[in-house]
């Protein structure tokens, strides 16, 4: 019999140099820049919110048809549509910064250029704590990707990002490779401070009565519940492999997915594809892990990272 | 904080009403006081994983101050599943959400359009604004057409109901536009205050033209597969004369016709491919 905890128990984490209030975070383009959700989630309440990817120069995306539904998950590609970082300076993060809570950056590029561009511009920004650097959107074709499943290439820009701010550098993965390890040890080897993981799993869906793709861009990425087995292999992989604090993410609806992130080795956790089926999705897997290390007697969170054992 | 958005929504009335389509009363009070014509719910029919995604419905009216009125019509497993829900069951829903029909003039003469299965905004517009409207119904044939309390609920509201369809088993034969055209040819230069449009992109855009050629505010609901419903997901997007998307769930889904890019987009789903995850046909 486990021993009740009277004690509120303490979720805080400091995940590369950034406080988190605790460890459960927005995964970058599942929840705008934070307002879109104004009626829903007091951002306050959240360790932290990773915004919607932003580029140096706005992006208008793909056409539409963007998003599918398939099982327990959703197809999308939408492209990387964003304001830019100007609109983003000036529009997007002096709202953000009205919450104690942590603002991570997501930032992409057309071209290493773009990428160190956009990094440059965000460094010694107040009210930003980290960047995370998505080096594996499946959607934009001269983009992300390529940086995400070419070691070299990945090691290169991050190594360039990493010089050109002194920000927190969190690298985001692709589960689109062989070994997603081989691509973290790149991120550590080129100074990054964490690691997010993972993006979306490429997929394709066809609509079989008039023959066509049902996404405008034929393929997309799929979230949801669906990709979650396999995010928390990677997630537990990875741990084992590199001594970088991960942010795990993939399919989490509730709590209790939250925490197998943790133990497969996450030291924070983003909600993703859930925000869009429950807009308060963040805060009942805050409440939900509350309940859990209250009722398992857990002292702090940190205690339940990585603890996955055979038993 | 106060959560005037997020609802346990209790089903107190779920029947069919015609071929496929049903009609559903949901009690929502907040929802209810805050809905106007043209805005949408997200609605979950399950809180299982799969389907995975809220469907959005236009609401199409508010009884007695607690409760949304929607229509619907069976078109892919998400309706199909909510089909079988009883009343006493409660759903998920989150709304309203959106950019509504701007309020027409009073005491004008608006002219709206309904194509398919379109109506259900146009049935909250027309009981709110509608005593001196002309209403166009369109639809392939007449099994299509709202269903007839529908069509009684609008003869009701409105000074005239027109209807056509392809085959010419209900009304005239032909295309609703058509049937527009001719009317708004027979007004001998006097043009309605506005036009309200809501059903199949190729309708809308068809109406977009005739609203143009003779200078008439045009107003149209839009639809688009949709996620999240609130702004967030960028999955409903629709390409627009200034350049680059504006979103369905935020911008629209009803926007001047004028607005809309109506070239970029072909309707590229079969017919007999999932409704799901667009405005008007859930």
């Amino acid at each position: 019999m486990i021993s009740k905890i009277k004690t509120k128990p303490d979720l805080s984490v400091d995940f590369a140099g950034i406080k988190l209030k605790n460890p459960v975070l927005t995964a970058s383009g599942t929840f705008g820049y934070g307002e879109e959700y104004a009626d829903f989630v007091d951002l306050n309440t959240l360790g932290g919110v990773i915004v919607k990817g932003i580029s140096l120069r706005p992006i208008t995306g793909n056409p539409p048809p963007r998003i599918w539904e398939t099982p327990s998950g959703m197809l999308n590609a939408i492209g990387l549509e964003n304001p830019g970082v100007d609109v983003f300076l000036t529009e997007k993060l002096p709202y953000l910064r009205k919450f104690d809570t942590a603002v991570i950056v997501n930032i992409f590029g057309y071209s290493f250029e773009d990428y160190v561009a956009v990094a440059e511009r965000l460094d010694g920004v107040p009210g930003v704590s980290g960047l995370e650097v998505n080096i594996s959107c499946p959607n934009v074709k001269a983009g992300g990707i390529v940086f995400g499943t070419d070691l070299k290439a990945a090691f290169e820009l991050l190594s360039a990002i990493r010089k050109a701010t002194k920000l927190p550098v969190i690298a985001k993965l692709s589960p689109n490779v062989t070994d997603i390890t081989e691509f973290a040890k790149a991120a550590r080897d080129a100074g990054c401070d964490g690691l997010s993981l993972i993006n979306t799993l490429l997929g394709m869906s066809i609509d079989v009565r008039c023959r066509k793709p049902r996404l405008a861009n034929w393929t997309g990425g799929l979230s949801g519940p669906a990709i979650r087995p396999v995010a928390v292999r990677m997630v537990w992989q990875t741990a084992k492999a590199v001594p970088l604090p991960i942010i795990g993410m993939g399919g989490i609806v509730t709590a209790e997915d939250a925490l197998e992130f943790i133990l497969a080795g996450a030291s924070a956790v983003a909600v993703g594809t859930a925000n869009f089926i429950n807009p308060r999705a963040t805060v009942d897997v805050l409440e939900g892990l509350e309940t859990f290390m209250t009722e398992q007697g857990v002292g702090a969170i940190g205690d339940l990272v990585g603890k996955v054992s055979a038993g | 904080m106060p959560l005037t958005k997020l609802h346990k929504a209790t089903i107190l009335v779920h029947t069919p009403v015609g071929k496929e389509y049903y009609r559903i009363v949901l009690r929502a009070p907040e929802a209810a006081a805050a809905a106007l014509p043209g805005q949408f719910v997200m609605l979950r029919v399950s809180e299982t994983m799969d389907p995975l995604l809220a469907r959005p419905f236009g609401v199409s009216s508010i009884i007695s101050k607690s409760s949304l009125e929607l229509y619907y019509r069976i078109a892919g497993r998400g309706t199909a599943l909510l089909s079988s829900l009883e009343p006493g069951q409660r759903l998920s829903m989150h709304g309203p959400f959106g950019k509504g029909f701007p309020v027409p003039p009073k005491g004008s003469a608006p002219v709206l359009v309904a194509g398919g299965s379109g109506f259900p905004p146009l049935l909250f517009f027309s009981h709110r604004f509608g005593a001196r409207a002309h209403l166009f119904l369109g639809a392939r044939n007449k099994e299509c057409l709202p269903p007839p309390a529908v069509i009684k609920k609008f003869k009701d509201d409105l000074e005239k109901v027109h209807i056509a369809t392809e085959d010419g088993s209900r009304g005239t034969r032909g295309v609703v536009t058509d049937l527009l055209a001719a009317y708004l040819s027979g007004l001998d230069g006097k043009v309605p205050a506005a036009i309200y449009a809501c059903g199949p992109r190729p309708m809308l855009a068809a109406v977009s033209g005739l609203a143009a050629e003779r200078s008439v505010p045009c107003y149209v609901s839009m639809e688009e597969r949709m996620a999240c419903g609130l702004g967030a997901c960028m999955g409903c997007s629709v390409g627009v004369k200034t350049g680059g998307y504006k979103r369905v769930c935020k911008e629209g889904p009803v926007f001047e016709a004028g607005e809309i890019e109506w070239g970029c987009r072909e309707s590229n789903e079969s017919k007999g491919s999932e409704e799901f995850l667009t405005l008007k046909t859930p």
